[in-house]
């Protein structure tokens, strides 16, 4: 604390010491900061936007030859229909079950598999984690024929078991913890070390806090990821027990001509992405205070 | 440094990862190197009793595909062009975004409603902007019934509307649309890493910075990018990985055609390839294709993690 | 070696000959995959698990008849699972059939049944068809195992014969509600403006230039599927397009090039465009009220609803809508493309479970009230001839109109032009096929000739020839 008041001191002094002309610099410097991020806003928020109008069309608007801006009626009663053909409560908490569970379970696995890579020495370290980001670059479909075998054999088909472990895994995310564990000093390690506390104690207590807007991130992807799996879930869960909000959505609103009803659908994703948006704008702030609350202590 | 004790333990905590990732991933791999090697092997017909013989047909089936070479051409030119582009963006809006005061919240709440915006939507979006509605283009009979957002704001500005995807459009236009697009759906994750490993920098270092007057550009080529460099090279190099198994992006614009209604499969890419030989079930050819795939990202990581050891700061 | 040339001509003529009668007569048809064991259903408890599209609205009239069927067969438990769309199912029953978990029974599009057949995992239904074993119901009456004369009699043909296009004269799956292409036009403009209907593409092309003095703003005609566009023209004109055996693409010929010519030129005169070079839905152009608009379009018997234009505020149309059967080359040849969903049944280690999913689907195909109710829910047509006599469904028959009851009109011309059906060779590729198909359309419509028309489309055809031959 008392650091920062020196440092807000030395801030004020310096403020007087900039020119008008320095002032007017920033001020410019300011609007096209500022300018640049609304622009790039507007951009992408645009299909947000146009999820939530096409919501509100009725499919008749919505197959017009050109496109409306604003809906000419406003049907939202297209909600009410998402709400009442999809099975959306059951399939909710199957959701919120699956992505809860796997996205417990695959920080811790991936927390430790990032500190071993990022702090502790093995031989075949390096081949190693080469070896992992070479399994990333085999397009996963070629994988579901083998692991389908693979789960049926196992037994697995029809539980949560399924749905949950074999993607629990991730190089994608394993890699992008380790680059953050990286950056933590190596002194502060030896540190630990030195005063004997445990590698689990050290990677609990200093690791992980300091990485909590990594693995904030790695959290919303891996709940994205649960929202929006599709095939996977289909192939092995398709009872009524176990499916997911994809399946239902994808399967309530074809038209038995084969077209999709798009207005109900957007309805519907609208509908299950807002408690997830919700979440996401708590979990916002733990990205945005990053390492200043945890500060670093040895 | 390496005794004993640490491999022991290094092991343990890589456990379950390796675990399932054997049974998952290394397993399946295993399995798509076999199949690439049986000639015109098909799982179907594999049940239905047919033995397959082991050689190497599948590749020559590959190689010997007359749109093969435009397949890696576009797989090649999409992602030279889309991971620099949409890495240097997402770096300035993150940054932006982080040295900003007033409306920091809002614009970052902003940022995140792309994660629960549907991937359909992305797709209709793109069709009201780049499509054209009509008929009969360079013809006398020509009908346009619109034009599209992108081209109004051409046309607003004096110039004359561009084919963009429909029938008749030149290969770069196709080009242009697909790294916006590509470039477009990559920004939110990439805001997202980045903005998490700005969050990750000691403010120390900036105040220290302050303290010294250092300019803007300073800190930001001095401080900022060094220290972000771990999460920029990760950024960097899962997009190529990505950006070398692009399809989704070219059929979310094209449909399964993969290119304009007059050119089919102009725009088709290594995984598509592997999409079309997979819809008549030849896992063979599509393994095959998937292990020179894997060979070319492979080079090109090897590349990326060389050039990025020397300049990456940990 | 004179003598040894000319006894191996003799037996390449031979081979020859053979191969030529057994793909074109089905009397040396092959052995069916199925033999009905004895006593056909013993009335044991089985689950049979049916993957299919539907919607909500069409589950509840499955469900309904489920329980019908199982007031007959109350062990056969029938597990209904909507698995998205059509290419949904076929890839999760290709997945399926590697492991052996595929359903007992599924929606199922001819080509679908080509993949399947890669791993033999289609039953085929003639023993069953044929089957005189007599099964005694829940409700203490019995039925045939296998279909009866009348029964047969009953199923539109050209419907029913899609079993069979596999090649081998087989029968493998059984129609379940079909659909077709029908040109609707807007009767109110035609009626204003003394217009007559096209049945021929000659008159079509009169119609085209006519409208165009009227409304040179306007685009004809709008074709929806620029694939069924160039097969069923193939079929009008009697020329190859595919073959389920030997030589798989047969399409590159001089005649089809010829129509492809045609319809160039009449896209340069404006007079008509397809869902995929317009850009946009063609039911939107043709529903249009304002701006450019089309006053024919072909599209689907079962997207009736999709042509007719937004009512006003009082509930009424600002047009009427008319349905036609699509234009002919000869009228003495009618074609229609026959679409939409059958069903077909997979091996499984239990026989009881295969004579069981017959009887449901036996149940869901002959049934006159099934498929009564399935059809005015779904907008597709029903397979049976007979269900337009059945009262409720000949009420909806009779309300047809040009405007609420646009449904109803269409279903009626598609029972009226129950002679011009047909289906197209299904194999492993046929998909691949269908879509070069329109490719070319689209391409040979609209590309650059270069100075030199023919040269372009020759090229264009060897292109998509080349095309199939490699993915198949």
């Amino acid at each position: 604390m008392a650091k920062k008041s020196v440092m807000t001191t030395m801030q004020e002094k310096n403020m007087q010491q900039v020119s008008v002309q320095q002032k007017i610099v920033k001020i410019a410097v300011k609007v096209i900061v500022y300018a640049f991020l609304i622009a790039m806003a507007v951009i992408v928020l645009f299909p947000f936007y146009w999820m939530i109008i096409s919501s509100l069309k009725s499919l008749a608007e919505y197959r017009e030859s050109v496109p409306t801006f604003w809906p000419k009626q406003i049907l939202l009663s297209n909600y009410v229909d998402a709400f009442n053909t999809a099975k959306l409560g059951r399939l909710f908490i199957n959701t919120m079950i699956v992505g809860v569970v796997s996205t417990l379970l695959s920080l811790v696995i991936t927390v430790l598999s990032a500190f071993a890579f990022a702090r502790l020495e093995f031989k075949g370290k390096d081949m190693l984690f080469a070896g992992l980001l070479a399994t990333m670059m085999i397009p996963g479909e070629l994988f579901t024929i083998t692991n389908y075998s693979t789960v049926t054999q196992l037994g697995w088909i029809n539980t949560y078991t399924v749905l949950i472990v074999p993607f629990l895994v991730s190089v994608f995310y394993i890699y992008l913890l380790r680059q953050n564990f990286m950056q933590i000093p190596n002194e502060l390690y030896l540190a630990a070390k030195v005063d004997g506390t445990s590698d689990i104690k050290y990677l609990w207590k200093v690791m992980v806090p300091l990485a909590l807007p990594t693995l904030i991130s790695i959290t919303i992807l891996k709940m994205m990821g649960a929202w929006n799996s599709y095939i996977w879930p289909r192939l092995v869960a398709n009872d009524e027990a176990h499916s997911l909000i994809t399946n239902g959505l994808r399967n309530a609103f074809t038209e038995t001509t084969g077209d999709v009803n798009y207005p109900v659908q957007m309805a519907a994703v609208a509908l299950v992405s807002a408690p997830l948006f919700l979440v996401f704008i708590f979990l916002r702030k733990y990205i945005m205070q990053g390492v200043s609350r945890s500060g670093i202590k040895g | 440094m390496v005794d004993q004790k640490h491999q022991w333990k290094a092991w343990i905590y890589l456990a379950p990862a390796i675990i399932l990732l054997l049974v998952f991933t290394v397993w399946p791999i295993i399995n798509t190197v076999r199949m690439a090697f049986l000639n015109d092997y098909s799982g179907l017909q594999a049940v239905g009793g047919r033995v397959f013989e082991f050689g190497i047909d599948n590749f020559k089936k590959v190689v010997d595909y007359k749109e093969f070479v435009t397949c890696l051409k576009n797989t090649c030119l999409l992602c030279v062009t889309t991971v620099p582009i949409s890495t240097i963006l997402a770096l300035l809006i993150a940054v932006c975004l982080n040295s900003i005061k007033p409306l920091q919240k809002f614009l970052q709440t902003i940022f995140f409603l792309p994660y629960v915006t549907n991937s359909i939507a992305i797709g209709m979006v793109f069709a009201a902007m780049f499509n054209i509605v009509g008929s009969f283009y360079g013809t006398e009979n020509e009908i346009v019934v619109t034009a599209g957002i992108v081209n109004n704001v051409i046309e607003f500005f004096g110039g004359t509307h561009i084919n963009w995807i429909n029938a008749g459009s030149s290969y770069w236009a196709n080009i242009v649309v697909m790294i916006v697009y590509i470039v477009w759906n990559a920004l939110p994750f990439k805001i997202l890493i980045l903005l998490g490993g700005l969050q990750s920098i000691n403010k120390q270092y900036y105040d220290a910075a302050r303290v010294d007057g250092t300019p803007r550009r300073r800190v930001f080529s001095k401080i900022t990018v060094p220290l972000l460099s771990p999460m920029l090279v990760y950024v960097v190099i899962t997009g190529f990985i990505g950006g070398f198994k692009e399809y989704s992006s070219i059929v979310g614009i094209f449909g399964e055609n993969m290119g304009p209604p007059d050119a089919p499969r102009r725009l088709n890419t290594m995984v598509g390839f592997i999409y079309d030989a997979l819809s008549t079930n030849k896992q063979g050819r599509a393994s095959a294709a998937a292990l020179i795939l894997f060979g070319i990202i492979l080079v090109v990581t090897l590349i990326n993690l060389q050039v990025s050891k020397k300049r990456v700061h940990y | 070696m004179k003598r040894i040339l000319a006894v191996l001509l003799m037996i390449t003529m031979l081979v020859g000959m053979f191969a030529f009668t057994s793909c074109g007569n089905t009397a040396t048809k092959a052995q069916s995959n199925f033999e009905v064991p004895e006593g056909g259903y013993d009335g044991s408890e089985v689950t049979i698990t049916f993957y299919n599209t539907m919607g909500s609205n069409l589950s509840t009239v499955l469900n309904y008849y489920i329980e019908e069927f199982n007031k007959l067969y109350p062990n056969i438990h029938v597990v209904s699972t909507q698995v998205g769309s059509y290419d949904d199912v076929r890839d999760q029953i290709s997945t399926e059939i590697t492991v052996g978990n595929q359903p007992n029974i599924a929606y199922c599009y001819p080509d679908h049944v080509a993949l399947y057949n890669l791993a033999k995992a289609v039953v085929t239904l003639d023993n069953l068809i044929d089957s005189e074993i007599e099964i005694t119901r829940a409700d203490g009456t019995t039925e045939k195992l296998g279909l009866t004369e009348a029964e047969l009699d009953n199923f539109i043909e050209g419907y029913y014969n899609e079993g069979k296009q596999f090649g081998d004269g087989l029968m493998y799956t059984m129609p379940l509600s079909k659909s077709t292409e029908v040109l609707y036009y807007n009767k109110t403009f035609f009626d204003q403006n003394g217009l007559t209907v096209p049945q021929t593409w000659d008159e079509l092309e009169k119609v085209c230039e006519q409208i165009k003095a009227i409304d040179p703003a306007s685009i004809p005609l709008g074709y929806d599927s620029e694939s069924n566009w160039f097969i069923t023209m193939c079929e009008q004109y009697k020329s190859p397009y595919t073959s389920a055996t030997g030589d798989h693409f047969l399409f590159d010929n001089e005649q089809n090039r010829a129509f492809v010519k045609e319809f160039r030129e009449w896209y340069q005169k404006g007079y008509l465009t397809t869902q995929t070079l317009y850009g946009a839905y063609t039911s939107g152009l043709f529903t249009s009220t304002n701006g450019t608009k089309s006053y024919m379009s072909i599209g689907s018997s079962a997207g009736a609803t999709y042509q007719r234009p937004a009512a006003n505020a009082d509930g009424s149309y600002p047009f009427e809508v008319g349905i036609a059967t699509i234009p002919q080359v000869s009228t003495e040849n009618r074609k229609v493309i026959s679409q939409g969903p059958s069903v077909c049944i997979f091996q499984k280690e239990n026989p009881q479970e295969v004579i069981a999913s017959w009887l449901f689907v036996k149940f869901i195909t002959t049934n006159v009230e099934f498929q009564a109710e399935f059809a005015m829910a779904s907008g597709y047509v029903p397979v049976l001839k007979s269900v337009a006599e059945n009262e409720v469904y000949a009420d909806f028959l009779a309300n047809a109109d040009g405007g609420t009851y646009v449904s109803a009109l269409s279903a009626k011309v598609c029972l009226e032009q129950a002679d011009a059906y047909y289906t197209s060779p299904a194999f492993n590729g046929s998909s691949t096929a269908r879509d070069q198909a329109g490719a070319l359309i689209c391409k040979c419509l609209t590309a650059d000739d270069g100075g030199d028309v023919d040269a372009m489309i020759k090229a264009a055809f060897e292109d998509a020839v080349a095309e199939c031959e490699y993915n198949s």
